[in-house]
Order: C-alpha cells, then sequence, then structure tokens
C-alpha cells in the first residue's frame, strides 16, 4: 500500500514548499532511518524545559522542542462542579497560535490548527466523559462534594512552530502542572466555605501522562517528531497518550488517508516504547528546571 | 548567539564560557577603534567636507552613529557596515533560490533578500542547449524548466532601475538542484569568496555556499562544460538526455547510505556553526565533519551539547594559533 502521492499538508499553509528532489531526499532518509538532521525514525529532538516562568499563573512552562517553542499556564480558582459529576473537579483547556508561528495564523488563520490541538489535548488529558482513564484525577480536584471544587484553566500559546506542536504542547502542559501550586483550603463546618488559602508546593494529585505523537507513513514508515518539512510529507498521523504505566489515555488519528489496523497497532507499541524514553527525560527536563528556579528564587 | 538553547551541565558550561571568552580577547585586538554601537560618535576632522553615509547621522554637530557595526571611510564617505546585516547582493555572486512564480517569461525567485529576485526566461539555458530566440512555445513550456519550490542556483546579473534583482544561469554549473537539502544561516556568516561551489571528493557530495545565506548540500553531480564538448558528440547527447523524462528518474534513484551520511553529517555540520555564529568556509566544513567521524559521533549527536562546547573550542583554538595567510 504505497500512500507516498496522498500528501496531506497539514495546515500550515504559509510554509515554504519543498522541490522535488528535497521531498525525495527526505522520504528516501526515512526509508533509509537517517533523517535529514541525522535522528533515527524514532528519536525526538533535544527538548528544554523552563518552569515557572509566568509568576501570576498558579503553575507554567516552556518547552523547546528543537525549534518548536510553546508555553503552557494553569490558572486554578474556586468553582461550582457540573451536577452531574458532583465530586470531579473542571479542567478546560485552550491553545492559541500566535502569529509569531506563522504568519497565516494572524486573526483568524491560527483557529483551526487551534480548535484542532484543543480538542486532541483534551481528548488525551480527560479521557471519557465520566473521567475515566483521563491523565488528570479529576476527583482529587473536589474540595466540597456539590458545592465547590477547583476549576483548571489550562492555557496553551504556540510561539513558534517547526513541527510536532501537539507532543510540545503535552509536554508544556505536564511541566506547567507540576509546577502548579494550589492552595489549600480549609472549609468551615458550617456554611458555605471559608478559604485560607496556604500554598501548597508542587501539586502531584494527576497522573503523570505523556503524549507522544507519531506521524505516520511518509512512505511506508512512520516517524516520531517530525519537522515541519517532514509533516508536509506525511499523509496521516496518530498521537497515542500514554501514561506512567503504560496506559493509553487518548488515541487521536489526524490526516485524510487511511490506515490498515494492524498499522495502527503497530504504531501504538512504537509509541508506548518512545515514551517511556521521552517520560524519563521529561521528568529530568522538568525536575532540573525545578531546581534551577528554587534556585533563582 | 541567537537561539542557542542548549542544555549544558556545569562544567560544559565553564568550558563553553571560557571558549567565547578567548574569541572575544583575539577580537577585540583588531577594529576595536573601529567599531561603533548606537549613538556613539563618530570621529571626524571637521575642516574636511564629509559625505555622511549610510547608519550615520548628524546631531548637534557631530557625526553620530545610528547602527552597530564598523566605520568605513572610502576618500570622503564615512559610513557605517553593519555587522548582521539582511543579505546585500552584488553583481556576480553565487545565490540560491527558490522558484515562488512562474510569470510571463520569467522566473521570480525568493532569495532572502527583501524583494523577489528575477530569473528571465532569457538568460537560462534552453534545454536543447541551443542559442536561439525564445519563441512563444518557449513560454509555455518554462514549468517544464523549472517549477514552483524548485531550487535554483544562478548569479546575480545586475539591478533594474527599480532595484529589482536579475539573476542569469547561463552557465552548466547554475540551474536546478535535485538531489539534496537546502539549509538556511544568517547571510553575514557567508563571506564573498572566489569559489562558491565546493565538490568534497573525500565524501561525494557537492557543497554550494550562496552569498545570501542559502546553503545547498546535496550528492555530487557531474557538471559537463559546453564549451569542452565535441559538437559531433552533441547530438548523441540529445538523445540520451531528454530533459522532461530523465529528470525525474535521476531525482527518484536511492542515495546510498555513505552519501546520505555525509550529506547528513555536512548540514548539521553548518548547523552547528550558524547557530554558534562562527564565518563558514569549505575549511571549516570539512574540519567539523572530520571531529565528527574521528570521535565517531552518531550524526544526530552533532546537534547536543556537548559536540557545541567542543566545536566552541576548536574554533577558539584554530583562531588563537598565529595566522600564516590570510
Amino acid at each position: 500500500m504505497d500512500l507516498t502521492f496522498q500528501l496531506f499538508m497539514y495546515v500550515l499553509a504559509a510554509m515554504v514548499g519543498l522541490s522535488l528532489g528535497e521531498q525525495t531526499f527526505i522520504k528516501g532518509g526515512i526509508d533509509q532511518d537517517l533523517r535529514t538532521d541525522g535522528r533515527k525514525r524514532l528519536t525526538y529532538r533535544p527538548i528544554f524545559v523552563e518552569t515557572g516562568i509566568i509568576p501570576q499563573a498558579s503553575g507554567s512552562a516552556r518547552v523547546k522542542l528543537g525549534a518548536t517553542d510553546v508555553i503552557a499556564s494553569v490558572k486554578a480558582e474556586l468553582g461550582r462542579p457540573n451536577p452531574s459529576y458532583p465530586d470531579k473537579g473542571k479542567v478546560s483547556i485552550h491553545v492559541d497560535c500566535s502569529p509569531t508561528a506563522e504568519p497565516s495564523f494572524e486573526g483568524r488563520g491560527g483557529e483551526e490548527l487551534s480548535t484542532e490541538l484543543c480538542s486532541a489535548l483534551e481528548r488525551c488529558l480527560l479521557g471519557g466523559k465520566s473521567g475515566a482513564g483521563a491523565g488528570i484525577d479529576l476527583s482529587s480536584l473536589c474540595i466540597v462534594r456539590g458545592k465547590v471544587c477547583w476549576d483548571l484553566y489550562i492555557d496553551g500559546l504556540v510561539v513558534s512552530s517547526d513541527g510536532n506542536v501537539l507532543d510540545a504542547l503535552g509536554a508544556a502542559v505536564k511541566a506547567a502542572l507540576s509546577n502548579t501550586a494550589i492552595p489549600k483550603v480549609q472549609v468551615s463546618a458550617n456554611a458555605p466555605s471559608d478559604e485560607q488559602p496556604e500554598v501548597d508546593v508542587s501539586d502531584e494529585e494527576f497522573l503523570q501522562f505523556d503524549t507522544s505523537g507519531v506521524p505516520v507513513i511518509v512512505g511506508r514508515h512512520y516517524i516520531a517528531d517530525a519537522t515541519t518539512e517532514e509533516e508536509s510529507q506525511m499523509s496521516s498521523a496518530v498521537s497515542v497518550s500514554i501514561n506512567r504505566q503504560g496506559r493509553i489515555c487518548g488515541l487521536t488519528k489526524r490526516g485524510g488517508a487511511g490506515l490498515h489496523p494492524t498499522v495502527i497497532l503497530d504504531m501504538i507499541s512504537a509509541a508506548k516504547h518512545v515514551s517511556e524514553q521521552l517520560m524519563n527525560k521529561l521528568d529530568s527536563e522538568i525536575a532540573a528546571a525545578e531546581a534551577c528556579d528554587e534556585m533563582e528564587s | 548567539m541567537r537561539g542557542l538553547q542548549l542544555s549544558l551541565d556545569k562544567g560544559q558550561k565553564l568550558r563553553f564560557e571560557r571558549a567565547f571568552e578567548v574569541l572575544e580577547s583575539l577580537s577585540s585586538k583588531s577594529n576595536s577603534d573601529a567599531s561603533v554601537i548606537v549613538a556613539d560618535d563618530i570621529s571626524v576632522n571637521n575642516e574636511d567636507s564629509i559625505l555622511k553615509g549610510h547608519g550615520t547621522a548628524e546631531m548637534n554637530d557631530r557625526l553620530v552613529a545610528t547602527l552597530c557595526g564598523v566605520v568605513e571611510r572610502v576618500n570622503k564617505l564615512v559610513y557605517v557596515r553593519p555587522l548582521r546585516a539582511r543579505y546585500k547582493p552584488e553583481i556576480g555572486d553565487i545565490i540560491i533560490g527558490r522558484v515562488i512564480e512562474v510569470a510571463p517569461k520569467r522566473w521570480k525567485l525568493e532569495i532572502n533578500f527583501s524583494q523577489d529576485a528575477v530569473l528571465m526566461l532569457s538568460s537560462m539555458n534552453l534545454p536543447d542547449g541551443i542559442q536561439r530566440r525564445r519563441t512563444a512555445v518557449d513560454e509555455l513550456n518554462m514549468r517544464s524548466i523549472f517549477e514552483e519550490n524548485d531550487v535554483i542556483c544562478a548569479e546575480v546579473r545586475g539591478f533594474q532601475h527599480d532595484g529589482c534583482l536579475h539573476l542569469q544561469a547561463r552557465s552548466q554549473k547554475y540551474g536546478k538542484l535535485k538531489r539534496g537539502q537546502l539549509l538556511t544561516i544568517p547571510p553575514y556568516l557567508v563571506k564573498k569568496r572566489k569559489q562558491h561551489f565546493h565538490h568534497l571528493d573525500q565524501y561525494g557530495i557537492d557543497l554550494i555556499l550562496g552569498c545570501n545565506g542559502f546553503v545547498w548540500v546535496g550528492e555530487h553531480v557531474e557538471v559537463r562544460d559546453d564549451m569542452i564538448e565535441d559538437l559531433s558528440d552533441k547530438s548523441e547527447q540529445q538523445k540520451v538526455k531528454s530533459w522532461n523524462t530523465m529528470g525525474d528518474e535521476e531525482v527518484q534513484e536511492a542515495y546510498t547510505l555513505d552519501t546520505r551520511q555525509n550529506i547528513c553529517r555536512s548540514a548539521n555540520a553548518i548547523r552547528v556553526l550558524s547557530t554558534l555564529g562562527f564565518t563558514i568556509t569549505v575549511e571549516i566544513i570539512t574540519e567539523i565533519v572530520e571531529l565528527s567521524k574521528s570521535m565517531d559521533l552518531d550524526v544526530h549527536e552533532m546537534l547536543g551539547a556537548e559536540f557545541y562546547v567542543i566545536v566552541a573550542e576548536k574554533e577558539a583554538e584554530r583562531r588563537s594559533l598565529p595566522t600564516k595567510r590570510r
């Protein structure tokens, strides 16, 4: 099944095109397991994490994956839980694609990509409607059943995009969440709650999750962590979100070409393998970033 | 060193900073009196009549720099040459561009300049090699020569009166670049030299350093010089090489793993050098590729923090050696 000629221009319309020779070079590289910058098919670019960059937010992080640069921030506010899920908190995710990333993102140009990234992240972090299998454990956000809960507002900003924005966003959200400090709330016995905020450092209430985007088949092989040029040649992509226990939290398939089921299973197992390494790398980077942060403050 | 994002550990950071200190100390020996930053005074003898060039402004009877750069004086003209400028084309420059539009009788190329360059159909050799007047049929077949998004190597022919840049690609060494990858680096890192086309024999790759900051690294392509060819051979070769069909097959052929590795290594060497802000020449590139091979580094590891530090150290070493010839 040759998917080489089903090119899917993945939204980044203002991107510079590639000549036939360059396209052949990229595809041949992927076939021979030596991409244009020397990476193997499943190798990630070096990741660079900075935490605590937005002091007004409850938690924030900036992640650089090669030339892709994203910022995520978490804001925690008190709110009422959803009546159908009285013992769960709420999480709302929003992604904004800044025009600094691509000129085409100006005004409403970036909206399509934003909504797509938004829904992909939601699927990975929040799981199904009941919250089962989610990356974030919503019941830990509850304060008083049916009355008060924490609302987390997670915002992502794409500052510069060079492929694989979804992974960078996932990593940034993870780093931001591990940087989040939510105040302790004391509920007085009588009427609606009184808060006595005490800052609780390093909130760890969520399951450690991880997203691995595994862009598919440029030719007959699949690669992880594509650059913009490689993404322009891809026909479809599968993003798999895996938590620390190796379970899948969410799965998104993007792109216009159809895939054989065995290919998807292959990619899921590849994603599991890749995500372990990525998780460890991310954890060490986040720890280093937090240590740096503490030293400075 | 813009955009340098490396996670260096303590030891690496120290070595890195030390290497850059050495480099800074070396560079400040020359030219330090001529370098200015914005709003510095430019020393002029007020009695001479001086022409105020680019990057200068007169304020309160003093001549003041408006750019960061080096003061140049040519006869009566005083101007400031910026260190990091947009590419400034000159006649005879070899540049690499990407076709963005096929217009009547010309191609428009993007060359990392403030305007798009123009390559006229008449400044381009026709596929059959005959020198003749371009007809309407030639104009209709322009796409068979160059299409949108093709990478082309050409030479600056001159400027039009409206500032538009004209290119020419009449020689056999110019033309479409097919097998390889294109890199973009800041244009001030490529100095004007006699030779911009380099054939690295030991690796079997072609390296073209465009003056506009586009660098092409690709598989070696044999360049036939039309002049030397025997006229009797020409008709045979025309039968053998017909542009359209042969072109695609050439492009689709697989690369050998060796060639691909060499191409990727050279490309990574150029990426490292451009991030560190060092001038790019063939000698430096070959040195770095040799260095990475001798250290048995994986091609991808050339973009890791350790290699950056080593390259910086090596450059500091190289510049502190007494320069025998420039």
